[in-house]
Order: C-alpha cells, then structure tokens, then sequence
C-alpha cells in the first residue's frame, strides 16, 4: 500500500463515533451555553440577556464554584500522592504484592454513592475511627471529619474511591520506566530521592498529569460525594446546579452553571496540558 | 583507581546457586574479562561488584574498602549496560553530567569534565540530542562517556557491545581498550563472544555453571585450556577421553576411541591405566604420511571452502572430528584422509 492519503470514505467511516459526540454533545453544550443567556429558554421568554449571570454571580454561587475548585484540585493532588508510593511499591514487587494489588483494586467496583456511605460509618461524628481513637484515650471529643467546614471528608473519600482507577494510570506508566534506566541512574550516585525526582516521577509525568486531570473533572462535577460527605455550606457546584433547576426551577441559571463547569474543566486541562508542555521544554 | 579483591562470592537466587565461591583478584589497571555462557553467574559478579546485588556469602574489596554493605550510589565503580540504560528525557549532555550532578562536582569542573569527554568519545555537535535520536553506535558513546566522566575507581561492563553490528563492534571494543588503557581504570568487562573477549583483555575468567573454569591471559586460556569446557567454549576442538597404555616421562600413550595416539603431556599428571581427557585445535592437523606419528586415517564427510582455509568434517574409526587446512587442495566429500597431529598440540585436561 503506497498511497495512505485520507480519502473521504475514511470520515464517513468515523460518522458513527465522531458524528454521535458532535449530535449530542455539541448540540447539548451550545444549548446550554445559549440558555445561559436566555436563548432557547424553557420557560418561554426567548431573549439574549445577561440576567441569569447577573444572578449566578452571587456569593453563594460563587462560593460554591470555589468549593468544587478546592476539591477537584486539592482531590487530584491527593490522589496522585497517595497512589503514588503504592503503584512504587506494586512495581518492585516483595511481599503481599499480589494480595495488595486485588485489595486496592475494591474501590474500583463500588459506585460512588455507595463508596460515600461506607466512608461515613468510619469517620463519621460518632463514627468508627473516632469511637476507637477515643477508647485508646487519644481524643476527649470526636473529631469532625464528616461534613467539615473544609472537605476533607470528601478529600478523603474521593481519594479512597479513585485511588485504584489513578492506580492502573501510574503502574502503566512505570512499567514503561526499564530497570537498567534505574540501575543506571543509582550507579552514577543518584540516592533513593534523587532516583525518585529524576528519574520516576519525569519519566512518568504524562500519567501524573492524565491522573490529575481525570481526576479533577470526576471530583469538580462530583455531585454524590459531596452531598453526603460535604460540608453543610457551600454545596458543590454540581448540587447547587441540581437544585437551581429542579427545586427552584431556574433551568436558565442552573445552565450558567453548567457553563461554568464546563468553562472550568477545559480551562482546568489547557493549564495542564501547558504545564506538560513546559516540563518537556525544561528538560 | 583501585584494586578489586572478591573472596569466597556466593549469590544464590531461590534454590538456584548462580555465583558459587568465587575468588578473584584484579590489579590497579588490569583489563579483566569474565567469559561464559549465559547463566553461567559473569552478570551476577558485576552486578553484585557493582552493588546491585548483596552477596549471600563472600566479600568485595575495593582497594582496602570492604564493599558488602555499600550501596550502589556510593561506590566508584561506573557501568556500561547492555541496553546502555541512557535516561530517555535527558539529551546527550545531561545524560553525560548526570553523575557529575549527583556527586555535587563543582559547575567548572563538570563543564571542563564533560568537554573533554564529549571529544574523547567523538561526540560534539550532538549535545542537544535525545537518546531517541542516536544511531546505536553514539548511544554505546553516550553510556561510554557517562560512565567514564566520573572518573570511577572501576569501569564495568556488561556486553556493552552485543547491540552493535559486526563491524562496529570490532571498531568499538578497540577504541573502549586503548581509552582503559590511557585512563589507567581498572576495568571488569563481561561477555559471551570468545573473540571479543580474546582481543580485548589482559586475563580472562572461564566461567561455567557459577564457577571459575580457568584464569589466564588469552594466549594461555586459548593455547592451554585445562578443562573440557574451556577447550570447547573457546574456539574449536576436538576433545576426546583415553586410556593411557604407558608413561614414559612427560609423554603418554593413549587408547582413544580413534585409535592409538601420544601426547607430550608438560604436567605429567597422569598415571598409567588412568582415563584421561584431552583435546586439540582443528587448525593443529596437518595432511601427513600414513606413517607418520599421531597419523589419523580419517574419510572427508563434508568439507567447506573458506577462502583462507578448507574446514574439514572428518570421521576417523566412527569419531566426528574437525580441522582446518591450507586452502591449496581442494577436497572431495566422501574421500579418504590421513591426518597428522604434533604431540605436544594435544592438551591433556583435568575434566
């Protein structure tokens, strides 16, 4: 075959996937963002307006905004740390390596909602951990871990429900790192850090960053995790989004909303995508 | 620049012994070569020289510096891997300086450090390329360079050259001798290629099954091997196992399955009526007289005309046996043949 040039019977070909993604989702994201400003209202009065903006940009809304920033970032770091030792450890193999690997592999086959549950009888106020950890003398009171002011419950959860999805990402990528790179580099003097910070953690970046920004779209949306385990103010930008529409019945604002998870998200993955331009260009 | 000293090395893998009580000394500059078959432990001694490995038993000298517990990070002993092992999102000269960075070298002396190296290896004018970017050849100088920059107390290697095609090999193991040679470095060079090891080493290590076979420079690892295996694994012979009919001085008369045969044994170990093994080169029988001594009445199974020389298939009394002649004749499949060896070419073997 000497002629691979792309002749159009190759995008019809790709019609069924390619054609399904712009119908439905390019035709969903252009309604929302027309709704945002009073195009294609629902509820009948068609006009371009900036009223729902004028709305949304009230302090609760926007401090709901931040809310779900804070998490989807703060819960993408986390997860990344925290997984990465373990997909370290699962690489080099030593023992318990198999009976680890199907252990951590649980979360992956409880669904979100279920995962938050199971997470609030452990550290809820009158909870598991704070149960034992006053028995063992160690607290006076309980801790407030669930439905903190801050998250960190759903920190928390989120990183125990991602921590075998980010798993999978991070062992492909080291499995990619040979072990005569690693030798090399210990050879030449690099200590147990100075391997770590040459040579793994640059090495495998483009899973660290996939990691991070899947990561972040699954909390920054998240919708179950913060509403069982948030705190009782701001709810996440996802609720606030929900109950606009259905209990408030402001389809148009609640559609701004949208605009802005979606506006966040892509903004979110361009500065990701940037920062790994930039990596590969310092190096 | 040191000497290395191994003691009693024993490094077992499970129920597997790959290194069984080694004992070795290299000189301050020696250019010594470990020669084997695969599995049979020279990898496992460099890495465990190296550091990579903890002995199970036995001890590494560096100098007067027992290394045992010493980490790989802090021993001056640099490696060439097979693979080269070059860091894939590192050019050329970060890959270089990297051992320089690790050890904290001040900035100057890694920049002069690394000019004269990138010129020693041949390498300027590629400073800025990603290993991806690097025919074979200049990712083996990369490694190279990497390696020597530090200057490291010993340069190992482990078949630094098997990635490479004929020609570059040959090229490259003369260019990696003479830099050991300038630099003075003690050098441990591993490989399964008998050739490479010949050309390149001040002594060579036989080694077999975990075990050391036989020390010796080439000349004598070549010329004279004492066991079987060495005599078989580098270059070509015929080995074969007799009984010795009578000793008179150093010269014994064998029964081999071939027919009757003297060989002018230089250590006189061995006793009359003893079994005994030996060998000789193919390229040490000659055409000769049917009555001359050692005359071996053989028939040409198969001949190959080399163009220097004729390699010979010969079967003599049921025997398969090899040798090498001038290129003068041309022989025909199926002939007969009487072949002649000196006694004192036969080796007489200890296994």
């Amino acid at each position: 075959m000497k002629d691979d040039s792309i002749t159009p019977i190759h995008y019809v070909m790709l019609l069924p996937g390619v054609g399904f993604i712009v119908l439905f989702l390019g035709s969903s994201i252009f309604l929302t963002v027309a709704q945002s400003f009073g195009l294609f209202s629902i509820s009948g009065h068609s006009r371009f307006t900036f009223d729902n903006w004028k709305v949304i940009a009230a302090q609760e809304s926007l401090d709901s905004v931040f809310f779900s920033l804070k998490m989807g970032i703060l819960s993408s770091i986390g997860t990344v740390l925290v997984t990465f030792p373990v997909a370290l450890f699962l690489r080099k193999g030593g023992a318990g390596k198999g009976f680890l690997g199907s252990l951590i592999k649980i979360p992956l086959f409880i669904p979100a909602l279920v995962a938050a549950f199971l997470i609030v009888n452990l550290i809820s106020y009158h909870g598991i951990v704070n149960e034992l950890l006053m028995k063992l003398g160690l607290l006076k009171e309980p801790l407030r871990m669930l439905n903190d002011k801050f998250g960190w419950g759903v920190i928390v959860i989120q990183i125990w429900k991602n921590l075998p999805f980010v798993l999978l990402i991070l062992m492909a990528s080291l499995a990619s790192v040979r072990d005569d790179t690693v030798d090399a580099a210990r050879n030449l003097g690099a200590g147990m850090w100075q391997v770590l910070f040459k040579i793994y953690i640059p090495l495998t970046m483009p899973g660290i960053l996939v990691s991070m920004i899947l990561m972040f779209i699954k909390a920054f949306g998240d919708f179950p995790i913060t509403s069982i385990a948030g705190p009782p103010y701001p709810s996440s930008i996802a609720f606030r989004m929900h109950a606009t529409a259905t209990l408030y019945q402001e389809w148009d604002q609640a559609a701004v909303l949208g605009v802005i998870i979606i506006g966040s998200a892509l903004f979110v993955i361009w500065a990701y995508s940037r920062l790994a331009d930039l990596i590969k260009g310092g190096e | 620049m040191s000497n290395l000293r191994i003691v009693n090395l024993t490094k077992r893998f499970d129920d597997v012994v790959a290194v069984d009580r080694i004992n070795l000394d290299v000189a301050e500059g020696e250019f010594l070569t470990l020669l084997g078959p695969s599995g049979c432990g020279k990898t496992t001694t460099l890495r465990t020289v190296a550091g990579f490995y903890q002995p199970d038993d036995g001890e590494v000298w560096f100098g007067d510096k027992l290394m045992n517990n010493v980490p790989p990070n802090k021993r001056l002993a640099s490696m060439c891997f097979q693979s080269y092992a070059l860091f894939p999102h590192m050019n050329v000269v970060e890959n270089i300086s990297f051992g320089l960075r690790m050890r904290k070298v001040p900035l100057p002396e890694q920049k002069k450090r690394i000019s004269e190296v990138m010129s020693m290896v041949d390498l300027e004018g590629l400073e800025k390329r990603k290993p991806g970017q690097l025919s074979g050849g200049q990712q083996q100088r990369v490694a190279l360079a990497r390696a020597i920059v530090t200057q490291p107390d010993i340069l190992l290697f482990d078949e630094p050259l098997s990635n490479l095609d004929a020609k570059l090999r040959v090229q490259v193991r003369v260019e990696i001798r003479e830099m050991q040679k300038r630099l003075g470095i003690t050098a441990i060079y591993v490989t399964h290629d008998q050739d490479e090891a010949l050309a390149i080493s001040d002594r060579i290590v036989v080694m077999h099954q975990g075990r050391i076979e036989q020390i010796g420079d080439p000349h004598s690892i070549y010329l004279h091997p004492q066991t079987s295996f060495v005599a078989g694994f580098i270059g070509l012979a015929n080995i074969f196992e007799g009984r010795v009919v009578s000793r008179e001085n150093k010269r014994l008369v064998v029964d081999a399955p071939f027919g009757r045969i003297t060989i002018f044994d230089e250590n006189a170990l061995s006793a009359s009526g003893e079994m005994v093994k030996f060998s000789w080169r193919p390229e040490d029988m000659v055409v000769s007289a049917p009555d001359a001594p050692n005359a071996i009445k053989a028939t040409i199974l198969h001949s190959i005309f080399m163009g220097r020389a004729t390699d010979l298939f010969i079967d003599a009394a049921g025997q398969r046996m090899r040798a090498v002649t001038g290129n003068a004749t041309k022989y025909e499949d199926g002939s007969a043949i009487v072949l002649g060896i000196d006694e004192k070419s036969i080796r007489v073997l200890r296994r």
